[in-house]
């Protein structure tokens, strides 16, 4: 969305770090520590600065011809079972979300999964939509219940650390969402009132990082905040303004306010066991922004939005 | 009035001074105060046994009325309070999967379970006493079955509109059902048993019924004991009233052990080829229809097999064990257990169908998954099943319905005639013994 300079890299990562980084909630296999450790979501949590979480891994060449993946690669090992399994929700309208007209899920994260289905197998029907919990989408990753989790996932340190980020395939940041008859200019003017988003979210979290003090409500994903927001239950929703479009779409008494208070660069995680899919992926991703493929699927979903922007600038950290 | 019979004789002799026990030791000294005394007896235990039958066929009676007419009804209500609940959120999460417009039966089908619930609500409601474990079970299912029902509409409101939110109000509706609305619905099925176990106690009145032989017996020992005494104090070896007298009391215990013994076996029979099958059989379908309801619901979720896919296989199991004790009650031949038998063979192929559609899903055919589970072929074969446990209820309903009739027969009249009979003993047996005691004056 925004044109990226090298040195605006650098601030945005200073306001991502005053935004904090959490990874998910959810229990990871093999790092029982770590489930012991105080609850993530705890705002006073120390602030993880340690990476540069918009940096993936360099592609290595050329990308291999579809259906002729190279021996001893995961993508050959995705080849081989004959279809890529892409985690994702089934109610972020415009991300992934059901179709109710053809029961299918579609939007902008899964066209970017059919985008590598098409890479690997030439056919970006070769796809298994498996739908996980906010809350789940680093432990399924991690444990290779699926393949690859795109899902307006944040990229960020603390993830970083259990699983591999693509290069940044979309710039998002937290809005607001209110009543179309509430006076809230933004998430400072909700002190006190009750805002939702989904359980293992990093929106979650950063509720409850703002000075004002609104109370943070979890919910099992966007969809069940809009059901509470619209039977009373919550005052608002906030999370990822790209989110935000698409509930405020399916309810014209609900709008959108405030800047931006968070930056939100979506990567898709997959498995840090195989670092050439993350490369392959990486490969693809710059093929699909250099040709044009990127602006057409921003189009396909979003232009109702205003005209496509310059896609996100891969950085790489080898 | 009899009261006024049996003191009629006592006045002349009484002294206000003279003490209870002194009074009855003095009359026992003298032949007429030993008649007084004997027909003093009589007449108590006589108006005694009149008290006692009549309370205990009242008893009797009333428990026999409450189980047939409120506790039983109130266990089958709860059944299907519970089962068109599982089965409402059952179909909604079909008519999703199955995408676009909601199919028309579905939709009927829905709302059909929903009418079902309220009116079994409703006539239940009528049955449970206002405080209570299943009041407070109704009260919530009350409030909890118009939320649901808002959040279906909202489901299907936003579906119609394309709005991807009908699926999240599908599944606050479903959380609603399978969190509140059947665990509920479970307490009030189960209070509704524990009613009907209390129902057989109260019917049966064991407490009464023995109490009612004690004193029959006592009543036949007194009238014998004050024959003989009176053959051999005068010289009339019978004594024709209190010969009468006995034989009343002979044909009321009959009677009355007649009516009870046969209320019992009914009883029994009631329990044992009614209400137990049908707290089983409406067990099974519960179970049933849960299978179909977490299969619906896995793939509403579209997340592979989660934890109701581990549900279906711990009910599966349950199930397989309702049916074969269902199918041990229910012989072979009987139409219960042709329908049991039929259920069972049915269900087996409703798992086979259900491990195809799970094979299919975790292969990553999903629209074919779909499809399979929510074609009208597996639709038949479950629809078969529930079914066929829906003809062997009704048949144990029925059986029900008839023996709690014939249990109930004779307890009202002799609730009448029992009091009857004994104030004729007690007025036999004073003419008997006045006319010997006219003879002292």
């Amino acid at each position: 969305m925004r044109a990226r300079v090298a040195l605006a890299a650098v601030a945005a990562l200073t306001v991502l770090a005053a935004a904090g980084c959490s990874g998910d909630s959810s229990p990871l296999p093999g790092r029982p520590s770590e489930s012991a450790a105080p609850a993530p979501t705890n705002p006073a949590a120390p602030v993880d600065t340690s990476c540069n979480p918009r940096a993936s891994l360099k592609p290595a060449g050329a990308l291999p011809a579809p259906g002729r993946m190279p021996a001893d690669s995961y993508m050959a090992v995705i080849q081989k079972r004959g279809r890529l399994v892409l985690g994702t929700s089934q109610d972020t309208l415009l991300f992934s979300s059901r179709n109710p007209f053809s029961g299918k899920v579609e939007g902008f994260d899964v066209d970017m999964g059919r985008q590598i289905a098409a890479a690997i197998f030439g056919d970006p029907d070769k796809i298994q939509i498996k739908v996980i919990a906010y809350d789940k989408r680093v432990s399924s990753a991690v444990d290779g219940s699926v393949d690859l989790v795109a899902d307006t996932m944040t990229a960020n340190c603390a993830r970083w650390k259990d699983v591999n980020f693509s290069s940044i395939y979309y710039e998002a940041g937290q809005k607001v969402l209110v009543s179309s008859a509430s006076a809230a200019k933004s998430i400072d003017d909700l002190g006190g009132k009750k805002v939702c988003a989904a359980k293992g979210s990093t929106s979650f979290d950063n509720i409850g990082k703002v000075a004002a003090k609104p109370i943070p409500v979890a919910r099992a994903g966007f969809g069940d905040c809009l059901v509470a927001f619209q039977q009373n239950e919550v005052d608002a929703i906030s999370t990822d303004d790209t989110i935000l479009i698409g509930l405020a779409a399916q309810d014209p008494y609900a709008k959108v306010v405030g800047p931006r208070y968070t930056e939100e660069p979506y990567g898709m995680a997959m498995s840090n066991a195989h670092p050439e899919f993350t490369r392959f992926v990486n490969a693809v991703l710059a093929k699909n922004r250099a040709n044009g493929t990127w602006k057409s699927t921003y189009e396909r979903w979003l232009g109702d939005f205003g005209a496509a922007p310059q896609p996100p600038v891969a950085q790489y950290r080898d | 009035m009899s009261t006024a019979q049996l003191d009629r004789p006592v006045p002349p002799v009484a002294k206000p001074s003279g003490g209870v026990l002194h009074r009855v030791s003095r009359l026992r000294q003298t032949s007429p105060g030993r008649l007084q005394l004997i027909l003093a007896g009589l007449v108590a235990l006589g108006l005694l046994t009149g008290l006692v039958a009549g309370l205990t066929t009242a008893s009797a009676g009333a428990g026999t009325a409450d189980l047939g007419n409120r506790a039983q009804p109130l266990l089958v209500e709860a059944e299907t309070i519970y089962s068109a609940l599982a089965d409402a959120d059952t179909t909604a999460a079909q008519a999703f999967l199955a995408g676009g417009l909601e199919p028309t039966e579905l939709t009927r089908r829905y709302e059909d379970d929903l009418d079902r619930a309220s009116t079994a609500l409703t006539s239940a409601a009528r049955r449970t006493p206002e405080t209570g474990r299943s009041a407070d079970a109704i009260r919530q299912l009350s409030a909890d079955v118009s939320r649901y029902a808002a959040l279906v509409a909202s489901a299907r409101a936003n579906n119609r509109q394309g709005l991807p939110v009908g699926a999240a109000y599908l599944s606050s509706a479903s959380t609603l059902s399978r969190e509140s609305l059947q665990p509920q619905a479970q307490v009030l099925f189960q209070a509704a048993q524990d009613e009907v176990d209390d129902g057989y106690r109260a019917a049966r009145s064991s407490w009464w019924t023995a109490l009612l032989v004690l004193l029959l017996l006592a009543l036949l020992a007194a009238l014998v004991l004050a024959q003989r005494h009176l053959s051999r104090s005068t010289r009339r070896t019978f004594n024709v009233p209190l010969v009468v007298a006995t034989a009343v009391t002979l044909v009321l215990a009959l009677g009355a052990g007649g009516v009870l013994i046969s209320q019992r076996a009914h009883l029994t029979e009631a329990d044992t080829e009614g209400s137990w099958p049908v707290a089983l059989l409406a067990e099974t379908r519960i179970a049933a229809l849960r299978e179909r309801g977490d299969e619906a619901l896995t793939l509403a979720a579209r997340s592979g097999e989660s934890a109701l896919e581990a549900d279906f296989d711990e009910t599966t199991g349950r199930l397989d064990e309702l049916l074969a004790d269902a199918a041990e009650i229910m012989p072979d031949g009987t139409a219960a257990g042709d329908s049991v038998r039929s259920a069972t063979q049915g269900h087996r192929n409703y798992v086979s169908a259900h491990d195809a559609v799970r094979k299919l899903d975790n292969g990553g055919d999903y629209d074919g998954a779909v499809a399979l589970a929510i074609g009208s072929r597996t639709s038949k074969t479950f629809t078969g099943v529930t079914d066929d446990i829906g003809r062997a209820l009704q048949n144990r309903k029925d059986v029900f319905s008839d023996e709690i009739g014939a249990a109930g027969r004779g307890l009202g009249p002799l609730t009448v005639l029992g009091p009857l009979l004994a104030l004729l003993v007690c007025g036999l047996a004073v003419a008997g013994i006045r006319a010997r005691l006219e003879e002292y004056r």
